[in-house]
């Protein structure tokens, strides 16, 4: 609640500050968590356009699309006349980001967050990009807090659990999670360990695999909502995991983008894995 | 029968309408992008002055301008390309495309991608800058080689083997393409993606100064062979008669379609269709004589990538639609009408 307030004040403290500084930069977000960190912050109003892979909260729908952010336009970007275009470093052609920095946008790179921490220090970051640090810091604590619940009451299980993770893109292209991925980072945040071992990075599906596998809990990330379905995949279905309930299927962006939302993908996850401790982010 | 142009459209005048189509998509692609210049700022850079908006000097001679000059040059290599293979082949449905051309320029630059940083590190310090278009380059000369060899046992060209051994060629490069790509990172992958669809909007004068050489080379190499190539229309044996050396012929033909697909592959990606439909095209107006077909099909295929990515690069603005798909999605439709209207082809 204090938080909250805080939030509020420090909200209102920013519209007086930006109010005096006139203009507020126009900002262009390129990937998906770094968007939601600003809708988070409640700074949607200084964006004027977003990638594709930026498609969380809704809002972001009625935003100019500059495309993919491994094919940034160069022109389509300055169009917008962006002051400052915050990005991942997954984004590309080099050419069109060292153009745009030519051309006097603020090009900002922010690496990719593969743990909780790294999370919140990017938070942190585009916080102070956006001239708002301390409202980032206040975010970060509390998102951090949740996370140290949840790492805690994980912790408390003896032998890390496995889990099986799905990547649904399409009903017939589901791929494995294998190491180095973020889903692999989401298991290693929440004590778990991934149940298939030797695969690098995401990898076609095997179905024999995935029955050898024997997982206490499954986790399937879809692109879209309903996309996975059970009924193609008989041998997910008949694992002890699915049939007792061990199973989340998700969004793909909320388990795997290391955005702010990062605290309510890890309790997602905790809450399918067996006991002993079922503990869900609180106050989301 | 050799059709001589007098017939239909003079050679003059249609490369006069020619030439005045691709200054005018030349002035549709300099001045139409996702920003916004005022025709003032425009004119300003064009004579030297200081534009009203700063960065109208940066978007016009270092983004605009090299990338118009790129996809014109891409489109003519395809299309002369195109209108060699048919020629050299005396078949219509030859394109640098169906006989495994692109697709072997592809898998060696997709190999250069993916392997660059550990197997194919020696070629990467080897040849450093120009890794990706020589090995394009070695790629897609050495398929043509392959087709041809294939499809030129005993000293005939049997089309149907041809065409055969380019999906051969095709499936091969493309499983050894699909192996790479799944060993590709993340990374490495979603470049692969985009680098299949083909696309100008990384064009910069340093792609020109890598990919513009061997293009050049290329396009003017073509013109020589214009003669021979007619001579072939009448049947291989009478190459010789006429005094040219036919091996020699065909291999100077395979070595310049290697050199400028291979080049314009590397720079641009996968560009489909231009080889194909352009040749037609101007062999529909103006005959089939290579003297004619050669130049026309440059420009013409010049003017219709760059129009092609003019469009590519507005039609979703902000962002940019895949150039290789936008050729596809225009030639297609259009080599269709073309189609049905003549039914000869």
């Amino acid at each position: 609640m204090i938080s909250r307030l805080l939030v509020w004040l420090l909200l209102a403290a920013a519209f007086g500050s930006s109010a005096q500084a006139g203009d507020s930069p126009r900002v262009v977000t390129a990937d998906g968590a770094i968007t939601e960190i600003v809708y988070r912050l409640g700074l949607e109003s200084l964006l004027v356009g977003v990638d594709t892979t930026s498609g969380y909260p809704e809002q972001t729908e009625s935003l100019p699309k500059i495309g993919y952010l491994r094919a940034l336009p160069f022109e389509g970007v300055l169009a917008l006349k962006p002051d400052l275009l915050i990005t991942s470093e997954q984004a590309a052609p080099a050419e069109n980001l060292e153009r745009l920095a030519r051309a006097g946008v603020q090009v900002e790179k922010l690496p990719s967050a593969r743990t909780p921490e790294a999370a919140l220090e990017r938070i942190v970051t585009v916080g102070g990009l956006l001239g708002e640090a301390e409202k980032a810091e206040v975010l970060a604590s509390e998102l951090r807090s949740k996370i140290n619940r949840i790492q805690q009451a994980s912790a408390t299980r003896g032998n890390p659990p496995t889990v099986l993770f799905i990547l649904a893109a399409g009903n017939h292209s589901v791929m494995l999670a294998g190491e180095g991925t973020s889903a692999s980072a989401l298991l290693d945040a929440v004590g778990a360990v991934n149940a298939v071992s030797g695969i690098q990075g995401y990898k076609p599906a095997n179905r024999e695999a995935i029955l050898a596998s024997r997982p206490d809990a499954i986790v399937i990330a879809e692109s879209t909502p309903g996309q996975f379905e059970i009924g193609s995949w008989p041998e997910v279905e008949r694992l002890d995991a699915w049939q007792s309930g061990h199973r989340l299927v998700a969004d793909g962006m909320l388990l795997l983008g290391f955005g702010p939302r990062l605290p309510d993908a890890m309790a997602a996850v905790n809450e399918v894995l067996p006991a002993p401790s079922n503990v869900a982010a609180n106050d989301s | 029968m050799i059709r001589d142009a007098a017939g239909r459209l003079g050679f003059a005048p249609s490369l006069v309408v020619a030439l005045l189509a691709a200054a005018l998509v030349a002035l549709v692609s300099i001045t139409s992008g996702a920003y916004p210049l005022a025709l003032g700022d425009i004119l300003s850079v064009i004579i030297g002055r200081e534009a009203s908006d700063p960065v109208a000097s940066m978007v016009l001679l270092e983004v605009r301008m090299p990338r118009f000059l790129l996809g014109f040059l891409v489109g003519a290599v395809l299309a002369v390309s195109g209108a060699l293979l048919q020629g050299l082949f005396r078949n219509p449905l030859a394109d640098p495309g169906l006989i495994g051309v692109s697709a072997g320029a592809s898998l060696a630059a997709i190999a250069v991608i993916v392997l660059g940083n550990t197997w194919l590190g020696g070629w990467l310090a080897m040849t450093g800058e120009w890794a990706l278009p020589i090995a394009a380059f070695l790629g897609g000369s050495c398929t043509v080689l392959l087709a041809w060899r294939i499809a030129n046992r005993s000293g005939q060209t049997a089309v149907a083997t041809l065409l055969l051994a380019g999906i051969a060629i095709n499936a091969v490069a493309g499983a050894a393409t699909g192996l790479l790509t799944f060993y590709a990172n993340d990374e490495e992958l979603r470049s692969l993606t985009f680098w299949t669809m083909g696309s100008l909007g990384h064009a910069g004068w340093d792609d020109l100064l890598v990919g513009a050489p061997f293009m050049l080379l290329a396009l003017l190499a073509a013109p020589w062979l214009a003669r021979p190539l007619d001579a072939f229309l009448l049947g291989e044996s009478v190459v010789g008669h006429l005094g040219y050396r036919t091996d020699t012929v065909k291999k100077a033909a395979i070595l310049v379609v290697g050199l400028g697909v291979g080049a314009a592959v590397a720079v641009s990606g996968l560009i489909g269709f231009v080889g194909l439909v352009v040749p037609h095209l101007v062999r529909q107006l103006l005959g089939a004589s290579h003297r004619v077909v050669l130049p026309l099909s440059a420009l013409v295929g010049g003017t219709l990538l760059v129009a092609a990515d003019s469009l590519a690069r507005v039609v979703v603005a902000p962002a940019e639609l895949p150039i290789g798909l936008m050729m596809a999605l225009i030639g297609g439709p259009f080599f269709l009408a073309l189609l049905l209207r003549t039914k000869v082809i």
